[in-house]
């Protein structure tokens, strides 16, 4: 299994009050818990359940993921610049284990 | 001057009815059936909707990653948003695909991803508004693999 690496592109720089695209990746197998290895077990289900985008500290777009997203689950969304900031990107894997990606955008 | 024969009208008939069955194979209990597992996994009764679109290819060679892009009309103000928007496989082993979150004025009522589908099924998306309004659409998605296999 490989280690989840998560990937976003977003501008570096929008005008204020236009919308801009963010489009988010992360490398994983979304193991659904449906399957079974050559010996018959059921290979435990382990998803990405939860992501989360936050424009400076407020939460403007976040999904709950279920086992029918695709493996490396991708989302394309928009957002409205509003100030210059942090992005902050947030993956919440079953077990706990996150992983998260931050990104700076000038608002002009 | 133009004259209907009973045989014209017949003609016509068919046609339109053929026409109706190509375009969305039994759209009218397909949309029953969707209300009903609406109302079961929300426990209220959504409307069907045209401002809600699902967006996804009539035939996908791999259930893997069928793409699907979902939006809403919405002027996403304080007081007419949309809160969340769920999406439903009703032939798949666990139906529940995924909810997404929106804020006023933050974010467009628009996302894209690549979902899992076992089977060739109407893929169900629901809008909750902010005023507590159900919107509801399907979409018909043949898919040649199973993939949740």
């Amino acid at each position: 299994m490989t280690t989840a690496t998560p990937r976003v592109i977003v501008p570096s720089a929008a005008a204020k009050g236009e919308f801009f695209q963010v489009k988010t990746i992360i490398s994983h197998e979304m193991e659904t818990g449906l399957r079974h290895d050559d010996q018959g077990n059921v290979i435990p289900r382990k998803i990405i359940n939860r992501f989360v985008c936050r424009y400076n500290q407020s939460v403007v777009f976040s999904v709950d993921l279920h086992e029918a997203i695709s493996a490396n689950p991708f989302f394309e969304f928009s957002l409205r610049a509003t100030e210059s900031g942090r992005l902050d990107f947030v993956w919440e894997e079953d077990g706990g284990a996150v992983y998260t990606l931050s990104h700076r955008l000038t608002v002009g | 001057m133009m004259s209907l024969t009973r045989r014209d009208v017949l003609i016509a008939g068919s046609a339109g009815f053929a026409g109706v069955a190509l375009l969305s194979p039994q759209s009218a209990r397909a949309n029953d059936e969707a209300l009903d597992l609406v109302e079961q996994f929300t426990g209220r009764t959504a409307t069907v909707s045209d401002r809600l679109h699902l967006i996804m290819p009539t035939y996908f060679p791999t259930g893997y990653t069928v793409p699907m892009s979902l939006y809403i009309d919405s002027p996403m103000t304080e007081a007419d948003h949309v809160r969340q928007m769920r999406v439903f496989a009703p032939r798949n082993p666990l139906i529940e695909v995924a909810s997404f979150h929106f804020v006023p004025q933050r974010s467009l009522p628009r996302v894209s991803t690549r979902i899992r589908l076992a089977k060739p099924q109407h893929v169900i998306a629901v809008a909750e508004m902010n005023d507590g309004n159900l919107l509801m659409t399907t979409t018909w998605v043949r898919v040649a693999t199973d993939g949740c296999a």
